[in-house]
Order: structure tokens, then C-alpha cells, then sequence
């Protein structure tokens, strides 16, 4: 398998505090109302319990992505290094058929420009041998970078409850579900 | 609910609308009776004329259409620069139906026109059934497009045709007016035994006041109206065409998106 790079997300970590979609918004600035990576809470029926639970969500970066298919201007290309999602702005003529057939609602309008947008993976940052801001800024190490080609799959999974199953697209994302909470009881009563 | 995405309604249905007067012209002049030669011109140009204002429309989709041309770019893998090459090609031989005209068409550029504009409607039906609406990720948009050109095809090529071609044209809006009561019926009652995001796509659009003004206006009524009166007023397009209009935009904007529901069922 050629490498392939993706987030990891640590639904077992995350504590949903959103810096994660703060520090993206801090690197790219993006307009009102365009966020590229989101924190989503489990709703009850996935997650039934008063402790709460967080997939931090971006692009999926996907093996056979739905953005680049559908493209008509080829404004996507998938980076043969690191399999890469990149979309060129410059290309985009904002026809929104990218933002109409992904099915994780990863590319974005933007308003102001009048294209699409969406995660990057930073990959001018995985360029120098540095990690996305979004992982960089985690405080419990709740995402991570993976390498599917090397990654050892124990403990994880591709379709965690709670987000869509695409086998198609083949999302190069994986999850750690979290734990079920503990009830800690006092003994002798 | 997602935005009404106007201009895509008025281009879908526009386009629709000229590639059934366009099907149903070809069929009177092969298999129906005789029609008169300046009414087939008449009807050719008429859709014509829908299909470029439905492009004009188009074309306010698009946040920079001056990239319009570069849509040919991806005929590889994307449905889209498909669309509008096949909408460029039914488009040529509208255009050459239109001015080799004698006193008809040659039925082989009739029909050859008919099935470019069934292309259309096939690369259309691609186009609108991606994987991020499980409701119409299958078949359903290109059936629901063939009923919208056949209703408004039928409907409004009575205006055109000579009055022994109009039981024809009625018996073939009869039955697809059923078909389409039917089918526009069923549908939601199928989504509502799927998955999660199926069921809350058929929620949107039987709570959407577009849904039913669409099944009343659109079809019903025209329905009863071709049952009393035994025939096809020349103006009963408006109704049929007012109900697709509704029934695209509930087709936008009540379908539901599989990223509006992370997190949840599926």
C-alpha cells in the first residue's frame, strides 16, 4: 500500500474543548461560518450516557475522494507523496458540486471568494517536517497523524458509530471509541 | 434544510421542460399524425429558447461563471462536465433541427436530438445522486426527471400540435401524470422504512408545504382537470410546470445532507 496519511481521532481523549478547531481557524483565518474542522458531540443514541463524548472532524482526506470526482475544473488533485486531498482555489470556478457530494461536509463555500475550501492537512507544515496546527494544538493528544500503510490497526476503526459509512470514498480516518464512563461506588453502603 | 438553489431548479426543469417538448415532438412526427410543418418550427424554436434561458439561470449558480467553459475539464470521472457536454451536443442539434427545417425535421435528427436530450437527462440524474444524500443516491433523480419532461413535454406540445395529434398528447399525459402521482406518493413512504438520514429527508419533505403544493397543483389538479374536460386546455403547462418548480425546489432544499446528522444514527 503506498503511504497514505490521515487524522486519528481519540474519541476516548477528547474532552471537546474545540482548540483544536480554534488553532485551524487561528492559522487560515477563514470567514464567518466556513470552519474546516469541526467538533461534533455524539448524540445519545450513540453514545447514551451523562459524561459526553467528541469526533473532531476535518477532511477525510479519502482514498477515492468524492470531491475530486466530481469536480469539473480537476481543482482537487491527490498528492502521490502522501495521499493528500489538496484543492486549488485558483481553479475552482464555485459551482458547489464538491460541497453537494461529500459526504462528511468537508469543502466549504466560501462567501467572500465565491469557491470552495477545505482542510489542507497543512500540508505546506508536513512539508517541513512539521505536524498540522489542529494536532500540534490538542491538549490531550486527542488527533493524531497516521500513516495507513504502517499503521497498526489494533483498537481502532474506520466506521466509528456516529459517522457515515462510505466504503466507497474509503476515508483515511480512524478511531479510537471512547470508553464506557465507570461508576465508582463507596464500599460498606 | 439546505438553500432552494434557485437557479439549478429553473435550469433542471427548464432543461427538462425543452428536452420533452423536443422527445415528444420527435414521436408525433414518427409515429403520430401529420403535423403542421410551421407549428414543429414554432415548437423547436420554443425549445430552444427554454433550454438557453434555463442555461442563462445556470449560470447564476456558479460563483465565477466565467470558468463556465473549463466545466468541460473533468470528463473522466466527474458527472457535471458530462452534463454540460451533453447538454452542448442536444444543444447543436436543436440548433441544426431548427435551421435545416423544411416542412419537418428529418425524423433521424428528430430522434437523434430526442436521445441526445435522454443523455442529458441520464448525466443529469448522475449529477444530483451523489453518496452525501443516501434519499436520491440511486435512480430516483433520473426518474424524476424523465417525469418532469414528459409532464411538461406532453403538456405543453398541445400548444404546437395539430388537433389530431392532441389525443395522443393526452393519453400520454394521463398516464404520466398517474405515474408520477404514484411515484412522488410512494417515495417518501419508502425513505421512512430506510436509514436515519432517509427517514428525516422524507420528514422534510412531507412537512414541506412545496411537497404537497406540488402533488395538488402539479398533479391532481391537472388530472382532474384532463378527466372533466376529456382533453388538454393549452394552458394547463402553467399548472404542471408551477408543480415541478415546487417539486424541484423541495428536491434541493428537503433532501437530507449525510453531514448534518455526525455524530448521530445513520
Amino acid at each position: 500500500m503506498k503511504k497514505q496519511l490521515g487524522f486519528l481521532v481519540d474519541a476516548d481523549r477528547c474532552i471537546g474543548c474545540f482548540t483544536c478547531a480554534m488553532a485551524c481557524k487561528n492559522q487560515y483565518h477563514q470567514e464567518n461560518g466556513v470552519i474546516w474542522r469541526q467538533v461534533y458531540p455524539l448524540k445519545e443514541e450513540i453514545y447514551p450516557h451523562k459524561e459526553r463524548a467528541f469526533y473532531s472532524l476535518a477532511c477525510n482526506h479519502c482514498e477515492n475522494p468524492a470531491c475530486m470526482n466530481v469536480c469539473p475544473v480537476k481543482a482537487y488533485y491527490k498528492r502521490d507523496e502522501d495521499g493528500l486531498v489538496i484543492h486549488e482555489q485558483d481553479k475552482c470556478i464555485g459551482c458547489g458540486n464538491c460541497i453537494r457530494s461529500c459526504p462528511y461536509g468537508a469543502p466549504q463555500y466560501n462567501p467572500v471568494l465565491k469557491k470552495a475550501e477545505k482542510c489542507s492537512f497543512c500540508h505546506q507544515r508536513i512539508d517541513e517536517g512539521l505536524t498540522p496546527m489542529c494536532v500540534l494544538s490538542c491538549p490531550v493528544d486527542a488527533i493524531g497523524v497516521i500513516d495507513l500503510s504502517t499503521l497498526d490497526t489494533t483498537g481502532l476503526v474506520q466506521y466509528a458509530p456516529g459517522f457515515s459509512r462510505q466504503p466507497v470514498l474509503n476515508p483515511s480516518v480512524r478511531f479510537r471509541l471512547p470508553r464506557l464512563p465507570e461508576v465508582v461506588r463507596r464500599k460498606n453502603i | 434544510m439546505n438553500s432552494y438553489e434557485m437557479p439549478l431548479v429553473l435550469f433542471t426543469v427548464l432543461g427538462q421542460s425543452a428536452i420533452g417538448l423536443v422527445a415528444v415532438s420527435a414521436f408525433r412526427q414518427v409515429a403520430g399524425p401529420d403535423a403542421e410543418p410551421g407549428r414543429i418550427r414554432l415548437e423547436w424554436l420554443a425549445a430552444g429558447l427554454v433550454l438557453v434561458a434555463g442555461l442563462i439561470a445556470s449560470v447564476f449558480h456558479l460563483g465565477h461563471p466565467a470558468g463556465m467553459v473549463r466545466a468541460l475539464s473533468n470528463l473522466g470521472t466527474a458527472w457535471l462536465s458530462r452534463e454540460a457536454l451533453t447538454i452542448g451536443i442536444f444543444l447543436v442539434l436543436l440548433a441544426a433541427g431548427l435551421i435545416l427545417m423544411r416542412e419537418k425535421t428529418s425524423p433521424m435528427l428528430a430522434v437523434a436530438t430526442a436521445a441526445a436530450g435522454l443523455l442529458v437527462i441520464v448525466t443529469m440524474g448522475m449529477t444530483y445522486s451523489p453518496p452525501s444524500f443516501p434519499a436520491i443516491n440511486n435512480a430516483l433523480p433520473f426518474v424524476f426527471f424523465c417525469l418532469t419532461a414528459l409532464l411538461l413535454g406532453s403538456s405543453a406540445g398541445q400548444v404546437f400540435a395539430v388537433k389530431a395529434s392532441q389525443p395522443m398528447l393526452t393519453r400520454i399525459l394521463t398516464v404520466t401524470l398517474v405515474v408520477a402521482l404514484v411515484i412522488y406518493l410512494l417515495v417518501p413512504c419508502i425513505w421512512l422504512s430506510g436509514g436515519e438520514i432517509m427517514k428525516q429527508t422524507a420528514g422534510q419533505w412531507l412537512a414541506s408545504p412545496l411537497y404537497w403544493g406540488r402533488i395538488v397543483i402539479g398533479l391532481v389538479l391537472p388530472l382532474a382537470l384532463v378527466k372533466r374536460l376529456k382533453g388538454t386546455p393549452a394552458w394547463l403547462w402553467v399548472l404542471i410546470l408551477a408543480g415541478e418548480l415546487m417539486g424541484r425546489a423541495v428536491f434541493f432544499a428537503g433532501t437530507v445532507h449525510t453531514a448534518a446528522n455526525m455524530g448521530g444514527m445513520y
